[in-house]
């Protein structure tokens, strides 16, 4: 026995063996010693310093059977009496070591039953085992039994064991002699079975109540504790005034954004209800960094123009004053006598050598009005022409400028859409404008070939709109033609409303061909009240009325002039009033259909523009190529004018065109330099009328007509003269 | 647009009397000016407050009001001023020139 265990089994196997402890004890210390001489021994900080004395003091241990751990006197409280009871004393038994056997014997009840179980003869089997002299066990063989040391088994089965293990001192024995054998020759170990039972293989019995528990300790994740520390998130002092209009601002954001919401639901409920609908989508984008630069642009613009305005206002502030303030104080002691008083001047350098061809009040802003420049001396024609929009606001510099390809002759400011701007040209076409979009780039254009005409435009004038809305205009040039052009979609469209013919008989063409001349218009008037009779003045010096329903014949036909007529202007409070002058120095004055002229005034030099004045139906102005501007009030002087005034220098500067504003007591007067002259009537120019004291409820309208009335009734001839009765022959 | 904003810079620069144009972005920063540096820096900072102060003057009194143009007459020069959310220009002009 003690040899083999010498024999350096396996540690594993030696504890099999419950008797042999101490020399596999003695076995393990030496291993012990060697693990713990390569380790330093580690001493806990706090150890005490013992002296040699104390370190080499034999401390006596003693063994006792009693021990000295166990609880003495327990007590437990029972429920069902009531009270703590006292707990039986526990055994003094200790266990040190318990081992499951995994042998049965041949003798005992369950291997008897296993051999039955496995169809075998038990008492056949055990008399069989005996003669062979041996010890039989049968055993079961789990590889892992052998290795895997039982801790200590489920505590229902102790009893059992302990059992056991009174039996078991014999059964190890074979069990070390067999495995010794069973090394080196495992089947002479089955020979006998296996001659014994001739089924073949011995079948294993099993002990049914030997259970082998395995458990396998996986590694324990070990614990990291990780840490970062975060950026910490910035922070600012906020602080902010919070005035009324903040909160106002705030509120109406919030208002908007709603609004806005509102707006998209709605759009989105449209959508959804008319999904077939070919109506273009209306896509609102919100405004992007192009577009909100784009509206920054416009109002940087925008500040410099008025910034440059109020420069304006401080350099010429003396006339800002005059304009405003300034009454002629000498009026008060001249009887029927008046003066002008010059104010801004308007010059820009491009068009310093142009002529000014024609001036118009722009009808919304009563301060801004537009000028075109071209030439007049058809001997030195300009290359090109302008037409530039200025305001009293900044006399320095136009507000808009359009430059146009030939000599601008004319322009006219529709009424209602005070940026659409007709322009007539020296070549004969017309060009239109619109102000807003662009002033480089025309809206329309006639065609320079076909539609146009074949001779200088002299006047356009915008006529009533369509009844489809579209805009359409007149323009009378000096080929005869009075044109009308209707814009359409992106073309002009013209139609010849009626053609001028000299008054006399065809001429014989070559080839015995005939041909009638034609007139050349000058100017054009349209009748404020029935918009569909017009005048037209022509270069020899008659005055048509004509109808834009027919263009076949003219209605009327005054005998005006002996020189061209360069302008006619319907009364503004008698529309059967008009007036017309002339290159031959006279200005006249006509009632609607009667020949002959009511006033007739000569002012001494060729008269090339008048206007009667807006503010009084009997007060009008006309300039003269003397650079003279005359006022005539008829009501205060039927013969002469009651202001003659040079504005210009008479060699050098001719005047050209006037414009009475329609709100202001100012007149504009245009030369043949490219220069515009405004000049402030004084208080004699403009006297209104008094009501009567018997009529104080009369307004001004009804008493200028009134005046008009009193004043044509004191020249009109009769409608016939009947000669008083010859009653001399009579007698006789 | 540009070419518009040039050109009426440029007049106004050559007007009579005009002493200096002075163009600040929202930030308070000139940055145009026909002036020397230390008076532009000077103008900029004193006007861009004051035009915020007379702002808010003006919007506290009726908010839906708001401030356009700002006119400072002194003995020696008139400055106006254009505030803009996004710029504020102003021009020194001495009128009695």
């Amino acid at each position: 026995m003690s040899p083999s265990i010498n024999k350096k089994v396996s540690a594993a196997k030696v504890l099999k063996k419950p008797y042999a402890r101490n020399p596999a004890e003695a076995s393990e210390t030496s291993d012990f010693d060697d693990w713990k001489k390569s380790k330093q021994l580690l001493k806990p900080k706090d150890q005490l310093e013992l002296p040699e004395a104390e370190l080499k003091e034999i401390l006596a241990r003693v063994l006792v059977t009693t021990n000295p751990q166990k609880p003495d006197g327990l007590v437990e409280f029972s429920y069902s009496e009531g009270c703590f009871i006292e707990v039986p004393l526990p055994s003094n038994l200790v266990i040190a070591y318990r081992l499951k056997g995994s042998q049965i014997h041949i003798d005992s009840e369950d291997a008897t039953r296993q051999l039955i179980e496995m169809g075998l003869d038990p008492d056949e089997y055990r008399a069989q085992a005996r003669e062979g002299m041996e010890e039989e066990i049968i055993e079961e063989v789990e590889p892992e039994q052998a290795e895997v040391k039982e801790p200590e088994a489920a505590e229902g089965e102790k009893v059992d064991e302990e059992e056991e293990e009174e039996e078991a001192p014999p059964q190890p024995v074979s069990d070390v002699e067999e495995e010794e054998q069973g090394d080196e020759d495992d089947i002479e170990i089955e020979k006998p079975v296996s001659s014994g039972i001739p089924k073949g293989r011995k079948k294993k019995l099993t002990n049914q109540f030997n259970f082998c528990e395995r458990a396998s300790l996986t590694y324990n994740l070990p614990v990291r504790s990780q840490e970062i520390q975060t950026i910490p998130p910035p922070r600012a002092n906020f602080s902010g005034l919070v005035l009324q209009w903040v909160i106002y601002d705030a509120y109406q954001k919030d208002f908007d954004a709603k609004e806005l919401e509102k707006e998209l639901e709605r759009e989105r409920k449209e959508k959804e209800k008319a999904v077939f609908s070919l109506r273009p989508k209306l896509s609102k984008k919100k405004p992007g960094k192009a577009q909100i630069s784009e509206a920054v642009k416009l109002r940087l613009a925008e500040s410099w123009k008025v910034l440059e305005r109020m420069i304006n206002q401080n350099t010429f502030y003396d006339i800002a004053k005059d304009y405003r303030y300034w009454e002629d104080p000498a009026d008060e002691f001249r009887e029927e006598e008046g003066t002008l008083l010059p104010l801004w001047k308007f010059h820009y350098d491009k068009v310093r050598k142009y002529t000014v061809t024609d001036i118009e009040w722009n009808p919304y802003y009563y301060d801004l009005f537009a000028v075109s420049f071209g030439s007049l001396d058809f001997a030195k024609p300009t290359k090109d022409g302008a037409v530039c929009i200025y305001t009293l606001k900044n006399p320095s510099f136009p507000d808009y400028i359009c430059m146009t390809h030939s000599g601008a002759m004319s322009i006219s400011t529709h009424p209602t859409f005070p940026y659409m701007m007709a322009v007539g040209l020296v070549d004969g076409g017309v060009l239109v404008f619109n102000i807003q979009q662009s002033c480089t780039k025309y809206a329309y254009k006639s065609n320079s070939v076909t539609n146009k005409h074949r001779g200088i435009v002299w006047q356009v004038k915008w006529g009533p709109d369509l009844p489809d809305g579209e805009l359409n205009f007149f323009s009378v040039a000096a080929d005869g033609r009075i044109n009308n052009w209707v814009l359409m979609q992106n073309e002009l469209a013209v139609t010849t409303v009626y053609t001028l013919y000299l008054p006399m008989d065809p001429v014989m063409g070559p080839d015995g061909t005939e041909m009638r001349m034609r007139g050349a218009a000058c100017c054009v008037a349209f009748h404020p009240e029935n918009s569909l009779i017009y005048l037209v003045g022509t270069e020899y010096g008659n005055i048509y009325e004509c109808c834009t329903a027919y263009s076949s014949k003219y209605i009327f036909e005054f005998r005006a002039h002996h020189m061209p007529v360069y302008q006619i202007d319907f009364n503004r409070y008698n529309s059967n009033i008009f007036m017309s002058c002339s290159a031959d120095w006279r200005i006249k004055i006509w009632e609607h259909k009667r020949h002959e002229p009511l006033f007739v005034f000569d002012v001494g030099a060729s008269v090339c523009d008048i206007q009667w004045a807006p503010y009084s139906s009997t007060v009008f102005a006309a300039v003269t190529t003397t650079g003279k501007v005359f006022v005539f009030d008829l009501n205060v002087n039927k013969y002469k004018s009651i202001c003659e005034q040079a504005v210009v220098s008479k060699r050098r500067n001719k005047l050209t065109r006037m414009a009475f504003n329609y709100k202001l007591p100012i007149i504009l007067v245009g030369d043949d330099k490219g220069c515009v002259t405004s000049l402030k009537l004084s208080p004699n120019l403009r006297i209104m009328c008094k009501p009567p004291k018997k009529q104080q409820h009369l307004d001004q309208f009804t008493l200028q007509c009134m005046k008009l009335d009193k004043l044509l009734s004191l020249v009109r001839e009769p409608e016939t003269l009947t000669p008083p009765p010859d009653t001399a022959g009579l007698e006789d | 647009m540009a070419n518009e904003v040039e050109d009426t810079l440029k007049r106004i620069q050559s007007h009579k009397g005009v002493v200096g144009i002075i163009v600040v972005n929202s930030e308070g920063i000139p940055i145009k000016t026909t002036l020397d540096n230390t008076t532009t820096v000077q103008y900029a900072g004193l006007i861009s407050s004051l035009s915020d102060k007379a702002r808010s003057v003006v919007r506290d009194l009726d908010p839906s009001n708001d401030l356009t143009f700002l006119r400072i007459r002194s003995k020696k020069h008139e400055i106006m001023v254009a505030p803009d959310k996004e710029f504020i220009l102003i021009v020194i002009q001495n009128p009695t020139d």
